[in-house]
């Protein structure tokens, strides 16, 4: 075999091209892994999101919260049912939910939607995986205050803490409160009373949603098929897991387009690769001659020259997995329109064994295609006239 | 005599370029025995290097047969005269053609990379190639930090380094001052007569034909003069 060092050094000796060459790879290994991991990221939180007990009541004919509206009387027989687990206090875990999504202000000086949600306490609380009050404490009902996201308080004017949250001419709330919730989709909104909601938009006696959890997988299916099935309810109940399930549309959309994004500049970064390579061969012509005179096969030369190819594919997609690593680990997050909602959705950028694995084939596609057809250039090469090559 | 080291029968060789075919040489016959230094001499385009090619094995004949030790080189596949080379043949070139990115050491061991020697064994084999071509302590030095006589040397090592029976030298000295050509040369003498190296040395320069005890003059692909030296050739030490 041609000794991997040989390579190593031609790949130093011409350090610009192998600069350029590396350079080239390692961008378009980084926006490819920035836009896989902005999907995993996604369907992290809205798998988070759901509880695998916990069903979403809707109204029928509703496939989400935005275009969902129960009655307040319908909704109260829902707690009367059986087979809804009770918290420690014996306290039903039933919530009352509504939903309001106005135009807010954000510190960069535009306007985004926001999802408002007036919730019960402590049973939306305790529906949520996590759900933390990490700065202040938990707001009073019926005061006027709210509890804000991590995310949001970062990027909503007046969404910090102390601060007013005006959401419309009327309506704001003083923030006393920042919460993280393990990561799932309430990481996106703000909590408020439900009863000071309601006033606030003149939505008495309705809500969005109702949220319940079962007390086991077969009552979760029996309260589902009562609640489905009851003429007198019109009501729609969504297991959690399938209701984001659903959701997940936004990161289809965004797997889509990362596979689209990724095999078009995979096939731009081979011919960049196979250019590398085309100038590495004629370069050294007279080289791949004299080791075949010495008794270097065609396959020595073949591995020799696809490994290289290789070799600098795999540095370009190892420094563009290293340019898009810190910003996973410092919890880049970014902001996503929702398809459903049309408010905001706060993810984090996820960098999981997929976008690696994803990674590691564009390198090797890249880095095999590209010097396939320089090396089989190199393996052809008559021995004798390339030896007369100056 | 024991039988030839190399034997050539009838060989012709033509290239095709384009829709012409070119003939190089034409029904060529020659024998060489163990150990001799020959000389191969004549204008250009007198195919003398098409014929130092098909002796090493780098171009097949296009008819005729030539015999190596008794194996018909004509009849071996692609990979099986690779190893073939690998074994039995050292290669100097005209412009040495040395990796330009590999040390004297690291060339002169390139082709023990193709061996089944360790890593020590393989050391050994290099310091004493270089030792014979005297350039001991030059080891960790890169081609363009030698001269080019000093270059030539680090080929010689590595033509040897694998002790095959047969060095092919196409112009060793054409690159080379009179003062470095005349060293290559003693060198290669000495390869010869100490070493029992079957030399085949094609060249323009009749002092450099002087060293070899047989020139063997081409012209238009035929042989023209076969003539063994009756005087002794110049001596190593001389």
């Amino acid at each position: 075999m041609v000794p991997l060092k040989y390579n190593v050094r031609n790949m130093r000796v011409r350090w610009v091209t192998t600069a350029l060459t590396i350079g080239c790879t390692a961008l378009i290994v980084a926006s490819t892994c920035l836009v896989f991991s902005m999907a995993a990221g996604l369907k992290r939180s809205l798998r988070l999101s759901g509880d695998p007990l916990d069903l979403l009541v809707l109204r029928a004919g509703s496939s989400n919260e935005t275009n969902s509206g129960i009655s307040l009387d319908t909704a109260r027989s829902i707690p009367t049912l059986d087979g809804i687990a009770t918290d420690a206090e014996g306290n039903k875990l039933v919530a009352f939910e509504l939903l309001n999504i106005p135009t807010v202000l954000r510190r960069d000086g535009n306007r985004a939607n926001l999802i408002v949600r007036g919730v019960d306490l402590p049973t939306s609380p305790a529906l949520r995986p996590d759900f933390q009050i990490i700065e202040g404490q938990m707001f009073e009902p019926g005061l006027g205050q709210c509890v804000v996201a991590r995310n949001i308080a970062r990027g909503f004017q007046g969404a910090g803490l102390g601060e007013t949250l005006v959401v419309g001419e009327k309506e704001s709330y003083k923030v006393v409160g920042i919460f993280t919730a393990g990561g799932s989709s309430a990481e996106s909104e703000v909590w408020v009373d439900r009863r000071d909601l309601e006033k606030n938009i003149s939505r008495e006696g309705s809500i969005t949603s109702a949220q319940l959890r079962a007390t086991s997988l077969e009552t979760l299916n029996q309260l589902k098929s009562t609640l489905d099935d009851d003429a007198r309810f019109k009501l729609k109940a969504w297991p959690e897991r399938d209701f984001y399930e659903a959701q997940t549309r936004s990161s289809l959309f965004l797997l889509v387009f990362g596979a689209l994004i990724a095999v078009f500049l995979s096939v731009g970064a081979m011919f960049a690769a196979a250019n590398t390579m085309f100038a590495a061969v004629k370069n050294r012509t007279r080289e791949i001659g004299t080791m075949r005179a010495l008794g270097f096969s065609r396959g020595d030369v073949l591995i020799s020259f696809l490994g290289e190819s290789l070799l600098l594919c795999a540095l370009g997609g190892l420094l563009g997995v290293l340019l898009v690593m810190p910003l996973s680990w410092f919890g880049l997050s970014f902001d996503l329109v929702s398809f459903d909602t049309f408010a905001e959705v706060t993810g984090a950028l996820r960098i999981d064994g997929v976008v690696i694995v994803i990674a590691l084939v564009m390198t090797i596609a890249m880095g095999l295609f590209g010097g396939l057809f320089p090396a089989l250039r190199a393996v052809r090469l008559d021995v004798v006239r390339s030896l007369r090559e100056v | 005599m024991s039988e030839p080291a190399i034997l050539l029968k009838g060989v012709s060789k033509a290239y095709r370029r384009d829709q012409i075919v070119v003939p190089v040489l034409d029904d060529l016959s020659l024998s060489v025995e163990e150990g001799e230094f020959l000389a191969l001499m004549g204008p250009s385009g007198s195919g003398k290097t098409t014929l130092l090619n098909l002796i090493a094995g780098l171009d097949r004949p296009s008819t005729g047969s030539i015999f190596v030790h008794g194996h018909d080189l004509a009849d071996m596949s692609d990979s099986s005269i690779t190893r073939w080379r690998a074994d039995h043949v050292g290669f100097i070139f005209q412009m040495y053609n040395l990796i330009p990115v590999m040390t004297a050491f690291e060339n002169v061991e390139l082709p023990l990379l193709l061996t089944r020697l360790n890593r020590k064994q393989r050391r050994d084999n290099v310091r004493t190639a270089l030792r014979v071509v005297g350039l001991e302590g030059r080891e960790d030095h890169y081609p363009r930090q030698l001269s080019g006589g000093q270059e030539q040397r680090v080929a010689i090592a590595r033509a040897i380094v694998t002790d095959p029976f047969l060095l092919v030298a196409d112009e060793p000295t054409g690159d080379l001052d009179r003062k470095m050509g005349e060293e290559i040369l003693q060198l290669m003498s000495q390869l010869n007569t100490e070493f029992k190296k079957t030399i085949v040395m094609v060249t323009h320069d009749p002092e450099a034909a002087r060293r070899a005890r047989r020139i063997l003059r081409l012209d238009k692909g035929k042989l023209v003069n076969d003539h063994v030296r009756v005087e002794e050739p110049m001596e190593a030490a001389s």
